[in-house]
Formats: structure tokens, sequence, C-alpha cells
């Protein structure tokens, strides 16, 4: 009841921002019902100690009144002639009606029976436009919570269908992306303190809970106060969101080695919607976007490096730790974000093998997709996608190369990066992946 | 005329703490008889089909068309069957069954494209192919030749390219065949109730699957068929992702609760041919953790989140279900002068026959081995995506069958859709507004 009656008035009188019935039921875990009732008592007694400060928008579901047609028989289908005979039987209509509080009495009185009545949103102004509304059901997927849908139909008192059945994984090269970054920001979530009061606090969290599908991640978020907790995230958000982070980047090079975990782990994620059918196209694609994505960050990493020289040592010492120590490592940081660390673990592949680093330089091989045409044997051209090892030699910090997306992994193979990683922290990285993609 | 002191007692919820109801079950079997071979070719001609279709629907109509002309005299001349088109005798009174083939102006022209070095197919600019000038021509064809019908019978019969029909009457001296009277198949033998799936043991309470908070005084289980959602983001000129992905958000909301099938329509992300094939769900990463593996067998259970092929086939609570995205009864919209939609979808019904002008003027994958288009059995609901308005209405057969024909308005426009009751196949249409 406080906590409703909090977050109404933060979010209306200070804010100023409308809130439905759904999105009060999500920020404070209610059922949509008692959510209702809610806004219905907020709207009562703030009118009542300060008459129109707050306006309400109702639903009104039910049956208009309305100029029956009479029933018609068949007609028949030689009725191609236009005829006073109603092409279409009778069948009863239903209207669901948003209106506002302005509007409402005469609203009702178009209903010849109302079978539902509820307030629908509190706004600190008259609701003209509508179509605001539409923006804050937008905000209601920050809410959304993976891990355990069941349990939230009957936090939010939807009504469960107990055939409901999800896929079945079983006997398929798991997808590591989705799972634990939907999980690990949900643990956040609930540690924060009660995202009522602090909106800025919510919405730092809400970005965390947003889960891989989330392509459209604003900077602003990212920019929060933690940034190297926000960098080491590594969840695995979509291509648009990892270049957010990377924008937001602080001048600190000590984040500098974290694109390689994010990107990744991104590639695996991406990686995971196409390995379901075949889906040639979708990788050439990714490879587009990823390209101009990559292409930003290296700007991005140019530029920190300008200012960088003086945290080296830190950067090393962080790296030195090693992966199954991940969780210490992070707690050792300024603001640790312990929990989605261990995802890159995981999902890092053998994409590279270093033969030789030292002195700021990385000679090796590694994993790349190359396009290859063949003649098959019926004769077409047919492009495909293959593995194939690349040797290479740079004298950076290995850039992202988004162009191995393998849901193998194995620990070994992440710990050497990073450990090249952290002997080279310094210039650029622009050499190697430009001669990758043949940009420009 | 309600007021509100009549209902400002449902804004106070009553008792806080209510038991969330639980959804009764549901039947749903989808047919699969527009699934495509992930390895089709398409070298083959298109000619096929149309034999197949001839050969299929021809004993239909042949055995509706004796039964009325059987014996029939006319100037004291009997009606005598026969065979091909080619067989009918300049004089005499014959009945005869083939293809419709319409020549209009207006219509796209394969044959003009090629001859005249056109390898992109001209944007169709006419919004109907039929022209009031009569100068459009109807054709009767089989594989043995084909022969112009004219009479005015023709002009109170709507006719498109594809269907099959027999006519009876005499070939004139210009070679034209006069039709007297004119034979359909008519609606396909219909299945009864549950003829595919099992119905529950226990006869489910009527549990509101409404999205009301409050059950509807008619309260059985309800179907939800909404149409044009534009969520593919194709409409403008560029690619816009949003609209997929509020989409995908929206349906993952729905599946906990109610199973959701998704038809393509003409705008989304499916190959443009009939019958389109699945949307992948690729598209849908919330979505699609509730569709069905992609590797397992399609034997197995149907995803809960199934995304299906536009035309579409299923048992749901027993009952037969034919749906499609439109485009079917928007091109046999283009041959005709009316607009009466539903009777165009009848007229499918009976013709036996759900796309019949693919491939003529509905691009269609060329079938070699069976024409699915053709109903071989009657559905009890056919429900077309994407019209203009809503429209229903119950057609019957012959035998007894009876159709619920639903024309599903697309919600973008109307903000309308409808729902279906699945004991008693009444449908209610919902309206959304505000004001």
């Amino acid at each position: 009841m406080d906590d409703a009656k909090k977050y109404l008035s933060d979010r209306l009188l200070s804010e100023e921002v409308p809130v439905t019935y759904r999105l009060l039921s999500r920020v404070l875990n209610i059922r949509v019902n008692v959510a209702k009732q809610k806004l219905y008592e907020f709207h009562q007694s703030q009118n009542a100690s300060k008459a129109d400060s707050i306006h309400a928008t109702y639903l009104i579901y039910g049956s208009k009144t309305e100029h029956k047609q009479p029933e018609t028989g068949d007609t028949d289908m030689d009725n191609s002639v236009p005829e006073p005979e109603p092409l279409s039987d009778y069948a009863p209509t239903k209207t669901v009606t948003i209106v506002a509080e302005e509007n409402l009495k005469d609203a009702l009185a178009e209903y010849e029976e109302v079978t539902s009545f509820h307030i629908y949103s509190l706004a600190p102004f008259p609701q003209r436009d509508l179509a605001l509304l539409s923006d804050v059901s937008k905000s209601l997927s920050d809410y959304r919570k993976i891990e355990d849908a069941a349990k939230t139909l009957d936090t939010y008192g939807i009504i469960a269908n107990p055939q409901a059945r999800r896929k079945d994984r079983k006997g398929r090269p798991p997808v590591p992306a989705p799972v634990p970054s939907a999980s690990a920001p949900k643990n956040v979530k609930q540690e924060a303190p009660p995202a009522l009061s602090k909106p800025s606090q919510t919405e730092k969290v809400k970005q965390e809970v947003k889960e891989v599908s989330s392509a459209e991640a604003t900077p602003s978020s990212s920019a929060g106060k933690k940034p190297p907790a926000t960098l080491k995230r590594g969840a695995s958000g979509g291509i648009m969101q990892s270049f957010a982070k990377a924008a937001a980047k602080p001048p600190k090079p000590k984040p500098e080695p974290k694109p390689k975990e994010e990107d990744t782990s991104m590639a695996l994620s991406d990686d995971g919607e196409a390995d379901d059918e075949d889906l040639p196209t979708s990788k050439s694609i990714d490879l587009e976007a990823l390209k101009r994505t990559r292409k930003q960050r290296e700007e991005e990493l140019m530029r920190m490096m300008e200012d960088a020289d003086d945290d080296i040592k830190e950067a090393k010492k962080e790296d030195e730790q090693s992966d199954e120590e991940m969780e210490e490592a992070s707690e050792a940081e300024p603001e640790p974000e312990p929990e989605p660390e261990q995802q890159p673990k995981e999902e890092k592949e053998p994409t590279e093998v270093i033969s030789n680093s030292g002195d700021g330089r990385r000679r090796g091989k590694r994993r790349v997709m190359k396009k290859k045409r063949i003649l098959d044997d019926q004769g077409y051209m047919v492009t495909i996608q293959e593995a194939a090892w690349e040797s290479f030699s740079e004298d950076e910090a290995p850039p992202p190369t988004a162009t191995k997306p393998k849901p193998a992994s194995t620990p070994a193979a992440s710990s050497t990066q990073k450990s090249k990683k952290a002997a080279a922290p310094k210039s650029g990285s622009q050499g190697s992946i430009m001669s990758f993609f043949g940009k420009k | 005329m309600v007021k509100l002191e009549d209902v400002s007692s449902l804004l106070q919820a009553p008792a806080p703490e209510q038991k969330v109801p639980v959804r009764t079950d549901s039947t749903y079997k989808p047919l699969h008889s527009f699934a495509l071979d992930k390895q089709r070719s398409y070298k083959q001609q298109y000619g096929d089909m149309y034999f197949l279709r001839l050969a299929k629907i021809k004993p239909a109509v042949e055995e509706v068309a004796s039964k009325a002309w059987d014996g029939t005299e006319i100037g004291g001349e009997l009606a005598k069957r026969v065979d091909r088109v080619l067989d009918v005798r300049q004089g005499e009174l014959c009945w005869v069954a083939g293809t419709v083939y319409m020549d209009m102006r207006l219509k796209p022209n394969i044959l003009e494209d090629v001859s005249k070095d056109r390898w992109l197919s001209a944007p169709i600019s006419s919004q109907k192919y039929y022209s009031d000038d009569g100068s459009d021509q109807i054709m009767l064809e089989d594989d043995s030749g084909r022969v112009r019908l004219v009479g005015e019978l023709l002009n109170s019969i709507p006719l498109v390219t594809g269907c099959i029909i027999a006519v009876m009457g005499t070939e004139n001296t210009n070679g034209e065949f006069e039709v007297i009277d004119l034979k359909v198949p008519d609606l396909a033998p219909q299945p009864e109730r549950w003829a595919l799936s099992k119905a529950p043991s226990a006869k489910s309470k009527s549990e509101d699957t409404d999205m009301t908070d409050s059950p509807s005084p008619n309260g059985g289980k309800k179907v939800a068929i909404v149409s044009g959602l534009s969520f593919s983001g194709t409409d403008a000129s560029a690619y816009n992702p949003l609209p997929s992905q509020l989409f995908d958000e929206f349906v993952a909301e729905l599946l906990p609760s109610i199973p959701v099938t998704l038809l393509p329509g003409a705008r989304d992300p499916a190959n443009a041919s009939y019958p389109q094939q699945p949307i992948h769900t690729a598209m849908f990463p919330l979505s699609r953790a509730y569709a069905s593996d992609p590797g397992a067998a399609s034997t197995s259970q149907p995803g809960w989140f199934d995304t299906v092929t536009n035309p579409w086939e299923a048992e749901i609570e027993g009952w037969r279900i034919l749906g499609t995205g439109g485009q079917n009864v928007d091109d046999v919209f283009k041959y005709v002068e009316s607009d009466d939609r539903l009777g165009m979808m009848e007229a499918m019904c009976r013709w036996r026959c759900c796309a019949p002008t693919a491939p003529d003027t509905l691009w269609s994958y060329p079938f070699q081995e069976d024409d699915p288009f053709v109903l071989k059995s009657c559905p009890h609901v056919y429900f077309v995506g994407c019209q203009p308005e809503f429209a229903t209405k119950v057609i019957h057969g012959p035998d007894g069958q009876s159709v619920r024909l639903i024309a599903v308005p697309s919600f973008s426009k109307t903000k309308e859709f409808v729902l279906v009751d699945t004991e008693t196949l009444e449908v209610t249409k919902i309206k959304i507004t505000s004001r």
C-alpha cells in the first residue's frame, strides 16, 4: 500500500509521467487487479486533498447500444449484384474504449452494458494524447523476467495455462548466452534498493534486466555511474547494445580487454539464434552490423589510448587474475558487478592460438569463417562458409573479431587471450581488423 | 445507456487475493497440408497444376452435373455428356466440364511478357482485372482444347481463372458455347467434429478465455483471430525492426496463458508465393522459446507458438479450420465486379479450391504431384485475413455441410478482431477505441 503510494507520488507528482495499471503491477510485483485498485485509491485520495491534481483514463469493455440489423438467411453465391440484403450476418460487437476522465460520462452513455470498467492509467495532466500511454506500455518489457515465467504468472495474476510448453532444448548445443544473462541481472535487481523511490536506480537495473533481444539500448543508460561494471557485465546484449557500451567507455584502459568478451558473447548469442536451422544469410548480415560496431569501438579505443598511459599498471594487475578467480577479481574492482562476470568464461571458444607474444606483439593463428565458392554435384555455384585457421600478427590487444561465432567453450583459451591482452594494452588495433574485412 | 454510478462499484476490486483462474485445455492439431519440402525445385512448369486440379475436381462436378442434367430435354433434344471440350459438336445439346480461363484485358499476361521480352513482371497497376466494357472473355478448357463461353447466365455468376465448372448448352455457329446452365462442384464432404483429434473426455467447464476480467455472458472457450498487425516493419520503404520486436514482446506475454498460431501475410518475411511457408522463429527471440523444436519431426507435438503456412489447415477443438492471410480472396476480388468478400469465400468453398487463381495471377509454387489448394474436405470454419471490413455468415451444402465464413478485418486499419466460440462457432467482433 505504502509502496504504491510512494511510487505513484514519485512518478506522477515529481517526475510527471503517466502510470498504467500494468506498469504499477510490474514495478511493485502485484496483481494487475490490485494495481487497478491502487490507482483508484491514489486517484481518490490525491484529488480529495487537491482537486484536479491527478487525471485518470479509464478502460471500458462491454456492448454498445447498437442498431441491430435484422438477421438474414443465407445469401446465395449468385448475389454478385448488390442487393438491399446485407451481405454479412449479424454478429455482436464488444467494444473496448480507453477514455480520458473528461469524456467518461459520454463514453459510458454509448454503452448498453458494461462488463469491465477500471482505471487504465493516471497522469499528472489531462491525457489528451493517448498515444503517450503506449510508450508506457513499451517500457513494460524492462520488467520482463524470463527465468521463472510460472512465478510471474501468479505475481501478476495472469491466467496460467498448464498446457503451455516451452521448447525442449535437450540434445542440441546449448545456447549459453540468454539464460545466465537473464538470471544474473535478476539477482542484481533483487539486491537493489526498492526501485520505487529512486528512478535513476530503476533505470539502471532495468537496463540490466534487458534481454538478448533488446537491440536498442540507449547510450545514456550504460553511461551511468558505474562504467567499469557496466562493461564487465558481458551480458549478451544485441549489437546495438554493445555498441552503446563501447561508446560510453570512460577514459581508462582497464576496460579495454572487455570488449573482447562482450563481443564474443554477443557473437555467440547470434549464433545461437542462427543455428536452429540453416540460415546462411544471417551471418553475413550480422557481420555487416558488427563491422560498423567495431569501427565505432575502435575509434573509441584510440581516443581512450591517448590518455591511458597512467593506468596501465592497474590494468595489468587486473588482467593477471585468472578466470577461476574472476569473482574475486571483480570484487577487487572499485565497483564490482560479480555475477555476469562468469559468462564470458563459459562462452569462450578456442578461436585463437597464440604462438608468440610479448613485447606488445602477438602472433599466432586464429579461427575465422571464410566464404568459399564451389560447384556442387548438380553444377550449381554455391557459396559456403567454413571455418579456417588464419595466421596473424598484430601489435595490439586482440581486436574483437566477431567472425567466430562457435558455441564451444574452453576456459583455457579465454585465459590465454586475457593474458595477451594484458601484455599489450596500448596502441591501436585497426590494422588487423582492416585486413580482415577489407573495409572501406 | 450506462451511467457512471451504475458501474463505479467495479472500480474498487473487492477481494484482494483471489486465486488466479487456470485455462481449460484446448486441443489443436495443425495439418501441414500446405508445407513445402525445404529442398524444393522451381524448375517445373505450371501446367501440371491445372491438370491435377481438373483431375481431382472433375469427378465431383460431373457428379453434380449428371444428377442435375441427366435426361434433360430441351426442344426435343436430350442433353448428352461430352468427355472433352474438343468433342463438343456444333448445334448439339451437351454438357461438359473443364477449367475456366478468364481472358481479361487488364489482367497481367505472362505470355505477353515473354513474347515482348519483358523479364520483370510489370507492376500491377489496376485494382481490378475486371472491366465493365464487355471485353472480358470466359473460356472453358481442358487438356484437349478450349472453347469460349457466352450467354446471359454468365453475367450473374462470377467466375475466375482456375475454377472447375460444368456447363450445359450448344456450340453456336461462331464456335462459341452458349451456356444454358452451369454447375459447380459444391461443398466437399465435411468431416465430423473431432475427426482427427480426441475429444476431451470430461466435458470442460465454461472457462472464460476472453480478454475480460469478468465472464462474458455466453462464456464458452473462444478463439481469437487477429489479422493485419503489420508487425514486420516492411510497410515503409526502409526496414524497421521495432514493430517485430514489440510484437515479439507482446506475444511472449500471451504465451504463458494462451497458445498462438501465426500465419504469414503478404508483406511478412516469408516467401511471397502461395503457399507461404512459416515465418522463421528467429524473428521472435522471446516467443521462440515456446515454438516447436525445428529439429523435431513434424509429427511430434505442434509448437505452443506455432508459425504456420498460409493457407493453413488445422483442427481446433475438433473443428476443421481453414485460414488464409487474404491474398487468395484479394486476387479473386480483382476478377469480379462485386465487393462481396464473403461471396468470394463462399464461391471458393463451392469451387472446392481455396486459391483458384493460382498460378495464373496469384503467385504460386509450381506443384507437380498434388494441388493442395483443392479442398478435399470442407472446413467448419473458413477465415480470411487482412480484409477491408469484418463480415461473417454461415453457408450450407447439399449434404448437410455448414461452413462459418469469417472475413477478418485488418487490425492496423480497423482496430478490430474476431472471437469465435469453440462450441457454437458464433462470432463476436471486438473493437478497440479511444476517445
